[in-house]
């Protein structure tokens, strides 16, 4: 068994609100003050002897304990013929082990001040809970029961499926969710990365052996990574996680092994879907972006923050607080291994839908054709910095994304040079991305909302409009 | 009287070999300046970061009359900026100190709040300062922010299936005086006749330092942040804090139900409402944990019957307080509810049947102790999420100074939840989760709009 330590100073890059060009700062307005080095967690990595990965961050003080447990495969796992298989497994895995029914699993995890959730990503599953740090050791014991020994019993697959299917049903009256699942049809055709959930075909046509052989496949040591942060001894935890998974068999035939999506970009095209009643236009932009391991991730998360991934970026600044269009303007880019996406988001009302797109396609052309001033640049990277020094004093945070970096093959150790790789980000390097990932010829636009009241001022752009995949 | 008191010493005595005392109680500090303003200060040295909240006595509730959604309106009004600091230096100064910032209006307070690496402590108490001398009263920010608050409306309410009804709508059946009984978010004729003259009144009225509690947590001592404090506060003017209005309202005598329909669900929705007490109350205590016995994720009573064995729900949450804060942090009465998505093949009778005969149950025969111990034991769990960071501790601090006049049960729930009795709880249920009590709204899909599929195969 090896134990590595790991630990890192996430350092601010600039000092102070430098002076800016656009606007001075208040004369009063004090200074930012002496930094203080942010201490990264420290992660205590070990292996047991069938495989299973430890990461553990003992946090002392506040009582409690966050774990997570991330296993390898998520709905692109799934089997071809039963998209979204993911969904019902994370509904019925703790619906009953070998030794405890679905009532006796809530309960003894209600006891320890903790409830068990359980995700699907698109590349990994992962099963949560925050417990009580006095009470760690019986919350471990029911998440270890549920990784090993889950049974799937008919009874409550049956109830599963039922409520499942009501839940798609409501789902359908969701604008955002059919934004999100037209636009995973759009950027990924036919690739298990165009799953998001469960269909109302697929998920009839699920059985109970489909969830325990998909269990067995999917739901291996060597495949698993138990995260642990909080309240306790790293010893202790260790040996009890040992003693709880010692048993916990890898199956002989090997892990399963998924294609990666084309690399082609979307068609620069409007889909849309026809939605009754609609008193707003749910608009989705997306185009591809850089991967997780691409050098230029980082500079697309600076050139995304200046974008529109905070409060104070270009898009919030133009469509909310100028123009008063929406609410909810934003982007996001996320990537993993084999895919990077950004993808920007409003809900505007009726009349405003087609000057609101005006208006993001300015801003995507704008980022990708000048350069970011040193402002933003300095604003975008210190919001970074510091918004991750505060999420990682968060235990649920610090275990999600150490699952998270794993899922994608990253060592823990990277937790602690995010501060680093972003810091070293330039104004040429988002120039260079703005140019290479963000004109708005590159993206696809589904819109959700009134046919008859918004399709005018949507055919004003001349691009192609069809009907969603 | 004075047997039930016994009862309770009892109880506690004997619960205590499970339940530890004290578990988290971090020095605090609270001090007052001469203007009136009160602030509450905890040192956390694990990161070098803090948090802030300065909470002010006015929300949702306390709004005037025919000005539905004001004080959510004004609330974007503090972020439209000063004469000295204009729009958009407030997010661009702390996004450049690393830090974040958010506003949040609730039934008795609004609540802004920063965290950020503490070498942004100054210009972010310098800036939460200087919105609270003036603002920048300007029609177009009004016009701007009046657009962005009715498309939140939109975005949450108007374009959603169930529109938050069990929100917006059921105070409105369960209620009779307007604080109680109205829209928050506000009327969308309200909005609009909303002028800068009522922002410049609400502002001159509510936010003066003696109807606010600042509350600081943070990689600091106590005496250096106090220092602060004093630095940029103090000089601002000593002016009345407003009188809060009466919103007292007994409980309910007669059974209040109705109907709404929906165009975008498709699954039809029941809102149920209890008139329940305000929180500094023991009574309300008990309701909290009676609420979290029926409704607290799947080992609760409410999901082990309606959705698992009787299969007359797809879904149900609720508690006390359940359509605005949390349980404990709002001052009045307030509704111990359930919002519940039901098959379309069943009926509203058939749901409230199965939802009345749990209610009875526990009017009926107190929980057993090993119950209430675990429901208990993740209430407590779920308190301690509220205080792990600097910026939601703070939160809690300030609400629970400016509600109860102390901050202290932020850190003492844990403990007063390990007391409440059984009998306790089986009393509250009997007393105050009777039909009579009660507004019921049944939701249903608007017909002919969708051909509901979801049902029982």
């Amino acid at each position: 068994m090896k134990v590595v330590l790991l630990g890192a100073a996430l350092l601010f890059s600039a000092a102070a609100a430098s002076a800016q060009k656009e606007q001075p700062l208040p004369k009063d307005l004090p200074p930012f003050g002496q930094e203080k080095p942010l201490q990264a967690p420290t992660v205590k990595e070990s292996k047991l002897e069938n495989g299973l990965t430890v990461w553990l961050v003992p946090q002392p003080a506040f009582p409690k304990v966050s774990f997570s447990i991330a296993v390898a495969g998520g709905y692109t796992a799934d089997p071809k013929d039963l998209p979204g298989l993911s969904d019902l497994i994370s509904a019925t895995i703790d619906q009953g082990t070998k030794s405890r029914n679905a009532r006796q699993i809530a309960e003894a995890l209600q006891s320890a001040g903790g409830d068990l959730s359980a995700n699907a990503g698109k590349e990994g599953f992962y099963i949560t809970s925050s417990v009580l740090s006095s009470k760690s050791a019986d919350g471990l014991s029911v998440l270890a029961d549920v990784l090993q020994n889950a049974a799937f019993p008919d009874n409550e697959v049956a109830l599963a499926k039922r409520n499942l299917a009501s839940s798609l049903e409501a789902q359908e009256a969701n604008p955002q969710f059919l934004a999100s699942r037209a636009m995973a049809k759009v950027l990924y055709g036919d690739s298990p990365y165009s799953v998001i959930s469960a269909t109302k075909e697929s998920l009839a046509a699920m059985a109970p052996a489909n969830l325990r052989s998909e269990y067995a496949r999917r739901f291996r040591p060597d495949r698993a990574l138990v995260v642990v942060v909080g309240d306790f001894s790293a010893d202790k935890m260790l040996a009890t996680i040992k003693e709880k998974f010692d048993a916990w068999r890898s199956p002989e035939e090997a892990a399963i092994s998924v294609p990666p999506p084309s690399d082609a970009g979307p068609e620069h095209a409007i889909f849309f879907i026809s939605r009754a009643d609609s008193v707003q236009t749910t608009l989705s932009l997306a185009a591809f972006g850089p991967k997780r391991t691409d050098s230029d991730y980082e500079a697309a998360v600076v050139a995304n923050t200046i974008y529109g991934g905070s409060f104070g970026s270009r898009l919030t600044s133009n469509i909310r607080e100028d123009k008063g269009y929406t609410y909810t303007p934003g982007s996001n880019f996320s990537a993993s291994r084999v895919t990077g996406t950004i993808h920007t988001s409003a809900d505007v009302r009726n009349a405003v839908t087609g000057p609101a797109l005006n208006e993001i396609f300015y801003e995507l052309n704008r980022l990708a054709t000048t350069s970011p001033t040193e402002r933003e640049m300095s604003q975008a990277k210190r919001f970074l910095i510091g918004i991750k020094a505060i999420q990682l004093q968060i235990h649920s945070a610090v275990a999600s994304e150490l699952s998270n970096l794993w899922i994608q093959h990253l060592p823990a150790s990277e937790i602690g040079d995010y501060g680093k790789k972003i810091s070293a980000v330039t104004a040429a390097d988002v120039t260079s991305v703005g140019q290479k990932y963000f004109p708005a010829a590159r993206v696809a636009v589904v819109a959700v909302g009134q046919e008859n009241v918004v399709r005018g001022q949507l055919a004003l752009f001349g691009l192609p409009i069809k009907p969603a995949p | 009287m004075q047997v039930l008191r016994r009862v309770v010493i009892l109880a506690a005595f004997l619960s205590a070999g499970s339940l530890l005392a004290q578990e988290y109680h971090p020095a605090t500090t609270v001090r007052k300046l001469p203007n009136g303003l009160t602030v509450v200060v905890a040192e956390e040295h694990s990161a070098p970061t803090f948090g802030l909240c300065i909470s002010y006595g006015i929300g949702s509730r306390l709004e005037p009359e025919g000005r539905s959604g004001f004080a959510h309106l004004f609330e974007h009004m503090m972020f439209e900026g000063t004469p000295t600091a204009p729009k958009g230096t407030f997010d661009r100064v702390i996004e450049s100190g690393g830090g974040f910032n958010n506003g949040q209006t609730a039934n008795d307070f609004t609540q802004y709040f920063e965290s950020a690496p503490i070498s942004a402590l100054d210009a972010i108490l310098w800036l939460e300062a200087d919105r609270l001398k003036t603002l920048d009263f300007s029609p177009k920010n009004l016009e701007n922010q009046r657009n962005v608050v009715e498309e939140e409306v939109r975005v949450n309410v108007l374009n959603q299936p169930y529109g938050l009804f069990y929100a917006f709508e059921l105070p409105g059946k369960a209620f009779d005086k307007y604080p109680n009984a109205h829209n928050g978010y506000g009327e969308f004729k309200d909005l609009d006749a909303a002028s800068i003259d009522d922002v410049r009144n609400f502002y001159e009225k509510y936010y003066v330092p003696a109807n606010a509690v600042l509350a600081i947590v943070g990689d600091f001592s106590t005496d250096e942040v106090f220092a602060k404090v004093e630095k940029y506060f103090s000089g601002l003017p000593n002016k009345p804090a407003p009188v809060r209005p009466d919103v007292s309202e007994g409980m309910l005598d007669k059974e209040r139900r109705s109907q709404e329909s929906d165009s975008l669900a498709r699954v039809p929705g029941l809102a149920i409402g209890y008139r329940a007490p305000s929180a500094e109350t023991h009574d309300a205590l008990v309701g909290a944990v009676a609420g979290e016995i029926l409704h607290n994720g799947q080992a609760s009573r409410l999901y082990q019957s309606l959705v698992k064995e009787k299969q007359v729900a797809l879904s149900i949450s609720g508690g006390l307080n359940f359509n605005n804060y949390t349980q404990f942090e709002y001052k009045g009465p307030t509704l111990l509810g359930s919002f519940v998505i039901y098959p379309p093949d069943k009926t509203e009778a058939q749901v409230l049947a199965a939802y009345d005969e749990v209610i009875a149950g526990l009017a009926k025969k107190a929980p057993s102790r090993e119950e209430l111990d675990r429901v208990v034991n993740k209430m407590r769990s779920d308190w301690y999420d509220q205080l792990e960071v600097p910026v939601s501790r703070a939160q809690t601090l300030s609400h629970f100074q400016l509600l109860e006049g102390s901050y202290e049960r932020a850190y003492t729930i844990p403990d007063q939840l390990a007391k409440v009795t059984p009998e306790e709880v089986r009393a509250f249920a009997a007393k105050y989760l009777v039909s009579t009590n009660r507004a019921v709204i049944n939701r249903i899909p608007k017909p002919g709009e969708h051909a509901a599929s979801g049902g029982a195969q």
